[in-house]
């Protein structure tokens, strides 16, 4: 009766890192449960129906799940709890999809009335055929991914076991000259691989990439791989090119510019979802070819017409790669249903731990505005307050400092407005990179900051996804879209690629004191809190002070 | 004095004083008053409540053998019985456990005499036999010669014949032929061997009860074989009903179908290890405390309003199940629990509403195995059923939480019971409620049978006969065990449906034990929970994400501080705080300042304070009462700030209250015109000033009300007729007066001047009313209504009755009632009127 575990009324699991018996815990609790918060001392892990049958999924059951709360529990779990939970998972499996050889595509069930009580459903008519026997029904082949989906929103998840085709076969082969798949990337594309479809979770800049291409060099078969940008497309394809047995020409981009179909084929979610007319023009791309596998970059981001086209490509094998499950949109459920459920999982401070990841000095510097700046910020219209206190003078003479404090180290100056880091740019005698720069301007000067020609870079928050900037060991946050803890998460990322001299990276966010600049940041910075990235709070003065002194 | 008592008197005269304190103890409302002797004992015994009273209380074995008893001949020698109760062919257990029933029987002075001559006492006999409206739950029907009463000694002497027995003299011996054949199972086998197989099937529905059925005036074939036979006899109308004896015999002898000489055993159990239920107990009982203190913290301020016919409204009790986060229910148990253990109660006021008693505060002050002590007492002792709240009444009001009505005399009775049977298996082992339910009901199945047995008093035991409808709800008894066995749950008596350790201490008690006692007992149980509950701790951990994790229970100061100056974001076994601006200033707000939460935090927490939780707090010290927020009635403001100092260094202008807030302003506790007159009396010259800041020029307002509308005056008559209403008036008229041929005249029609109202005495226009009706004639009528408003109504009277007169009123097209005394008077309409 001392374990490191406490279990919550509201299906929270405080997990005690410091405890002698946290790792045995943590192993035992990853499969269900879904690690919410991870600051310093005690770890939360919230257990969720998704979560139970994401374990179902994997081939765990209840009583794994209810002996892990038993044994690790510091104090008796609630009887009611372990009912649910043996309740809640019971219920997947009960209906399968398989294929049957004479009928197709077969909904079978263990319990008859569930498939009575589902087949009663108004949702679910339409998208079944006739009854063939008490226990099974058939299922209109292209309503694989509907009737899964509808199947989750009535609480009776559907195995799909009906198997995938193989496509066309396309040789595809890893390449490790002088590197290898580390051992969690291998651990990923296995778990991928033994359940078919699915989702891998991995920290930014732990290597996604190459979890996909472990992925292809499976799948032996042509690839359509979605992607968010154009520079997220380049950067993809340039590391397959160097990853892998395939070829530059094999490659295809299929972007707004660039309309190429390849064995290969990259594409990015904005020409998928342009619309024209009312319809989706690009649709075609999905049927041009026989894809033996289909890669979801940033899973977490996919625009909802993307789910409507996948849910047509359920017979095919389909990875997400993401560094987070939790969505903006609450559409966790039809990543589930659609993609499939998460197959690997490894939360950051692991990775960081095993050196795969830099670890962070996050900052953040309060900046104290002048007697001035605080009279207008107080009269400002209140649309208007954020921009201003977000770019005050201040706020860029610090910003000028924090430069200055880290010359010669690889630093990225990311904002959001782009005055801010046009004056910036000037200032600090450094390119910036917004919206309206070119993608050959832009990748022209990525490679000038990846090859240390230039030190300071001032990006917008165009750069905020997929961009690889190896060497960047600073980056200070002037401002940001308001409170989104996504996109701090995103920019920590920028930092975290391991450094050549294991140099710890540095993070700063540049705060404008008593101003709703600090109430954003405050929760953008939860975020990163609950992901066991503390930050420290500096004064602007003292920093400047220092700065002087040294 | 002979051998064999005469009496039930005689027969308890003949007891031994233990036998007969025996008897007193079974049935305490003998006691009260102590009778005088025996004979007034003997008859007290026999009155009909308290005999009610004892067969409610019998177990199911002892109420079946008073039932055969019932439907034996009286008096009835013990093989008798016993084939009753076991059948033709013997049943071995009953035949064992028969002896102890009787026993029983004979204990409560149900039954007297000795074993030849078993007599159950008269008014039980008359509460258990069977008649048509009152049916048996043997299921056995009247008696041949009971069912034969009315018969024609013609058609006796005809089902004689059929039955093939020899014609007798009078009805009594062909009665008596009649059952004696019937009671013989051999020429009873020969004759049934005869019957068509219809009747049989007849025969076989009617066998096991109700023994009542239904024929036509022409009965089919079959069942005329039967009824020719006697074997169905007829029951008033068109009824029959098949004859006990008859009936026996077809059931072999057996009064009831299944005899439940033993009680049901407890099964299926799941064992579980002891240690293991005692911590889920344990941990529940913390719960518990914990829900109770929360219930407190949330009627901190004062509770919601008690309705007017008693308890919580039933947004309130949802209200409370929110905080509570649980359900409605389970809000109920938890409101009642704390209300009977005196923890909340109505403040009595006159709006009035509930709130914690004083009481609460010294519980909160308890350890917290002295508080479940506190609570689990109130628990065992109570009366009030929780889990009726929600349903309705007999009379369909719903019963409130906290409310009236909710008191069901049995709980205590029926907890300790239920309680005790979990105690009867071995640590650590539970059964399904089911079993235990089944249990209690074999035990006592009459009481509180009835769903509504509460409501319907000392019912006749006989209403819940298998016979009569099966009630839908479980019967009130059965409930109360299922709510013991959930309630016993959430309080932490039993932990996984087994009862815990600590709990068996409780049931060292009988149920009539004094309170002393039982306090005593649940003091015993507390001491044993003692070390099971979690050891409150006095730290906490803090982190960077600005989140205080208690992996526990906290020490009540270290809570309570912590509950205000963070906002609670998951409770269990730890809880967890979150820091934010508004809790950190919610602290500040009651008077703690930053260092010292610096520092009690630093002093709770077993990790660092980190450095953003410290910032946020100093943050928001630093804006905290920035902006200061005072009253005053009355502003001073001058330019020259020297004249303001000499105000105040006034002596006489103490009485005004003035403070300096700047230098060119004060501020006063005094209205301004007092402050006008004060500073005038002081020889200054002030003026006031408007809102804007404009000099007011002194000048007394006139007072005014707000805009009013003035009243609308209250007409005497009734209102001027428009034309439309004239023109139905004139309609009407006409129309009655098409009714009221010209034959009749008026008799004494001094016609009132044009408009004024008729006047009659009451007498007149009584009697012109009753004529009116007989001859549908119109009548022109005054009427006076309840606002005083008079006005002239033409009616044609239909109805006179009860001082109301119900007539069709010309002038407004309906039939309404008019009260008679209304009626100022009455007068025929006039013949020309047309």
């Amino acid at each position: 009766m001392n374990g490191p575990l406490i279990v919550q009324s509201d299906k929270t699991l405080l997990l005690e890192v410091d405890h002698e018996l946290a790792d045995a815990c943590r192993r035992a609790i990853a499969p269900f449960a879904e690690l919410e918060r991870a600051p310093e001392h005690i770890h939360t892990y919230r257990v969720t129906p998704l979560g139970l049958w994401n374990a179902r999924a994997a081939g765990h059951d209840a009583e794994q799940v209810v002996d892990a709360l038993v044994q690790f529990s510091r104090y008796p779990v609630p009887h009611a709890l372990l009912v649910d939970i043996a309740e809640t998972m019971s219920r997947y499996g009960r209906l399968s999809l398989t294929k049957h050889p004479a009928h197709g595509l077969v909904l079978t069930t263990t319990d008859r009335p569930v498939l009575e009580e589902i087949l009663r459903s108004k949702k679910v008519q339409p998208l079944v055929g006739a009854r063939i026997d008490p226990d099974s029904v058939v299922v209109h082949p292209s309503e694989r991914g509907q009737i899964k989906q509808t199947l989750l929103k009535l609480g009776w998840p559907a195995e799909d076991l009906a198997g995938y085709v193989d496509g066309e076969a396309h040789p595809i082969e890893l390449r490790e000259d002088g590197w290898a798949l580390r051992p969690y990337q291998q651990q990923a594309v296995e778990g991928f691989w033994h359940g078919g479809s699915g989702v891998v979770v991995l920290p930014c800049g732990a290597g996604k990439t190459l979890v996909g291409a472990g992925a292809m060099a499976q799948a032996k078969a042509t690839t359509l791989i979605l992607v968010t940008n154009t520079v997220s497309a380049r950067q993809w394809k340039h590391e397959l090119v160097k990853r892998t047995s395939l070829t530059a020409d094999e490659i295809g981009e299929y972007s707004g510019t660039r309309k190429e179909i390849r064995p290969v084929t990259i594409a990015t979610y904005q020409v998928l979802t342009t619309k024209r007319k009312g319809v989706y023009p690009h649709l075609e791309l999905f049927d041009s070819r026989d894809w033996g596998l289909i890669v979801y970059d940033e899973v977490h981001l996919l625009p909802a017409p993307v789910f409507k086209f996948t849910a047509d490509l359920q017979a095919r094998r389909r990875l997400g790669l993401t560094a987070t499950l939790v969505r903006e949109d609450g559409r966790e459920s039809d990543v589930f249903s659609l993609i499939g459920p998460k197959r690997f999982d490894a939360p950051w401070k692991e990775i960081e731990a095993q050196g795969y990841i830099a670890p962070a000095d996050c900052v953040e510097v309060r900046v104290n505005l002048t007697e001035s700046e605080r009279l207008t910020y107080a009269m400002a219209e209140t649309e208007e307050k954020y921009r201003y206190c977000a770019t005050t003078a201040s706020k860029q003479s610090v910003t000028e400092a924090l430069v200055r404090r880290h010359q010669g180290e690889q630093t990225l100056v990311i904002g959001q407005y782009i005055d801010q880091l046009d004056e910036l740019g000037e200032h600090l005698d450094a390119p910036v990179i917004k919206g309206e720069t070119t993608n050959a301007q832009r990748e022209k000067l990525f490679d000038a900051f990846r090859e240390g020609k230039i030190s300071v870079l001032v990006v917008s928050k165009v750069a905020n996804f997929s961009i690889d900037l190896p060497e960047a060991t600073v980056a200070i946050q002037v401002s940001g879209t308001f409170g989104s803890r996504q996109e701090e998460a995103q920019r920590l990322g920028r930092v975290l690629r391991p450094k050549a001299d294991g140099h710890e990276a540095r993070f700063y966010s540049v705060v404008a004191r008593d101003t709703i600049d600090q109430d954003f940041a405050a929760h953008r910075q939860r975020f990163l809190a609950e992901q066991g990235y503390a930050y420290r709070i500096v004064d602007s003065d003292e920093l400047l002070a220092a700065d002087e002194e040294w | 004095m002979t051998d064999t008592p005469r009496t039930l008197a005689e027969e308890l005269r003949t007891r031994t004083d233990s036998g007969l304190a025996g008897l007193l103890r079974a049935r305490p409302d003998l006691l009260s008053p102590v009778p005088g002797d025996v004979t007034q004992l003997a008859t007290r015994a026999g009155t009909r409540a308290s005999v009610v009273r004892a067969v409610e209380r019998l177990d199911r074995f002892a109420l079946q053998t008073a039932e055969a008893l019932a439907v034996a001949p009286d008096p009835c020698p013990y093989e008798t019985l016993g084939g009753l109760m076991g059948g033709d062919a013997g049943d071995g257990t009953v035949a064992a456990e028969l002896p102890r029933a009787v026993a029983a029987l004979r204990a409560q002075a149900l039954v007297w005499g000795p074993d030849d001559r078993l007599r159950l006492v008269r008014t039980a006999r008359e509460l258990l036999t069977p008649s048509a409206t009152h049916p048996s739950p043997t299921g056995l029907g009247p008696t041949v010669a009971e069912a034969a009463a009315g018969m024609s000694p013609g058609r006796l002497q005809e089902i004689l014949a059929t039955a093939g027995l020899p014609a007798t003299h009078d009805p009594v011996t062909a009665v008596a032929a009649l059952t004696g054949l019937f009671c013989d199972r051999a020429r009873m086998a020969a004759l049934l061997d005869a019957a068509p197989a219809e009747s049989v099937a007849v025969l076989d529905k009617l066998l096991w009860g109700p023994p009542y059925g239904g024929v036509t005036d022409r009965p089919a074939g079959h069942l005329q074989w039967l009824l020719d036979r006697g074997l169905l006899l007829p029951a008033g109308g068109r009824n029959v009903v098949l004859p006990r004896e008859a009936a026996l015999h077809l059931r072999a002898g057996r009064a009831h179908r299944t005899p439940e000489p033993l009680p049901p055993v407890l099964s299926p159990v799941t064992e579980r290890d002891p240690q293991l239920v005692d911590n889920a107990a344990a941990s529940q009982a913390f719960t518990a405390l914990a829900t109770v203190e929360e219930l407190l913290k949330e009627w901190d301020l004062g509770g919601p309003a008690v309705l007017r016919a008693g308890g919580m409204s039933v947004r309130d009790l949802k209200r409370t199940a929110t905080a509570l986060d649980t359900t409605e229910q389970l809000a109920a148990f938890w409101l009642e629990l704390a209300y009977g253990a005196g923890l909340i109660a109505s403040d009595g006021e006159a709006d009035e509403r509930y709130a914690a008693t004083p009481a609460a505060e010294d519980w909160l002050q308890l350890p917290d195995h002295e508080r479940w002590a506190v609570i689990a007492g109130a628990w065992l002792s109570a009366t009030r059923t929780p889990g009726l709240v929600g349903t309705a009444d007999a009379k369909g009001r719903a019963l409130a939480a906290l409310g009236p009505n909710l008191d069901r005399s049995p709980a205590p009775e029926v907890r300790h019971r239920a309680l005790a049977l979990l105690a009867s298996l071995p640590p650590g082992t539970s059964v399904p409620p089911a079993a235990v339910l089944a249990r209690l009901r074999w035990e006592r199945p009459l009481r509180g049978a009835a769903a509504g047995a509460h409501e319907a008093g000392p019912a006749a035991p006989g209403s819940a006969a298998p016979g009569s409808p099966a009630p839908v709800e479980p019967d009130l008894r059965s409930r109360l065990a299922q709510w013991t066995l959930d309630e016993a749950e959430l309080l932490g008596v039993t932990g996984r449906g087994a009862l815990a350790g600590h709990a068996r201490a409780l049931l060292d008690t009988e149920p009539s034990a004094t309170p002393a006692e039982r306090t005593a007992a649940v003091s015993r149980a507390a001491a044993l929970l003692a070390p099971l509950l979690p050891e409150p701790l006095d730290h906490v951990l803090l982190q960077a994400d600005l989140t205080a994790v208690a992996p526990g229970p906290l020490r009540r100061p270290l809570a309570e501080a912590l509950d205000v100056l963070a906002d609670v974001e998951s409770k269990g076994g730890a809880t967890v705080y979150r820091f934010t601006p508004a809790s950190v200033r919610r602290a500040l707000d009651a008077g703690r300042s930053a260092a010292e939460l610096q520092e009690f935090l630093g002093a709770h927490s077993r990790t660092p304070v980190p450095q953003p939780l410290a910032y946020l707090i100093d943050d928001v010290a630093r804006r905290h009462g920035q902006l200061r927020i005072g009253a005053a009635a009355a502003y001073l403001r001058c330019d020259d700030d020297a004249l303001l100092s000499e105000i105040l260094a006034d002596r006489r202008s103490a009485a005004l209250r003035l403070r300096r807030l700047a230098p060119t302003v004060l501020a006063a506790q005094t209205a301004p015109d007092q402050l006008l007159d004060g500073l005038r009396a002081m020889g200054y010259a002030p003026a006031a000033e408007s809102a804007t800041g404009d000099v007011l020029i002194a000048r007394t307002d006139s007072y005014r009300t707000a805009p009013r509308t003035a009243p609308t005056p209250v007409p005497e008559g009734p209102p001027a007729p428009d034309d439309t209403l004239l023109a139905a008036a004139v309609r009407a008229i006409r129309a009655g007066d098409l009714a009221a041929t010209a034959e009749r005249k008026p008799v004494h029609a001094p016609a009132p001047a044009p408009g004024a109202l008729p006047r009659t005495t009451s007498a007149e226009t009584l009697a012109t009313m009753q004529a009116a009706v007989l001859t549908s004639s119109a009548l022109w009528i005054g009427y006076v209504n309840a606002d005083g408003a008079a006005s002239q109504r033409v009616i044609a009277p239909v109805r006179v009755e009860g001082g109301f007169v119900t007539a069709y009123d010309h002038t407004s097209d309906e039939v309404r009632t008019y009260p008679l005394h209304r009626i100022t008077g009455v007068a025929e309409l006039a013949d020309d009127a047309v």
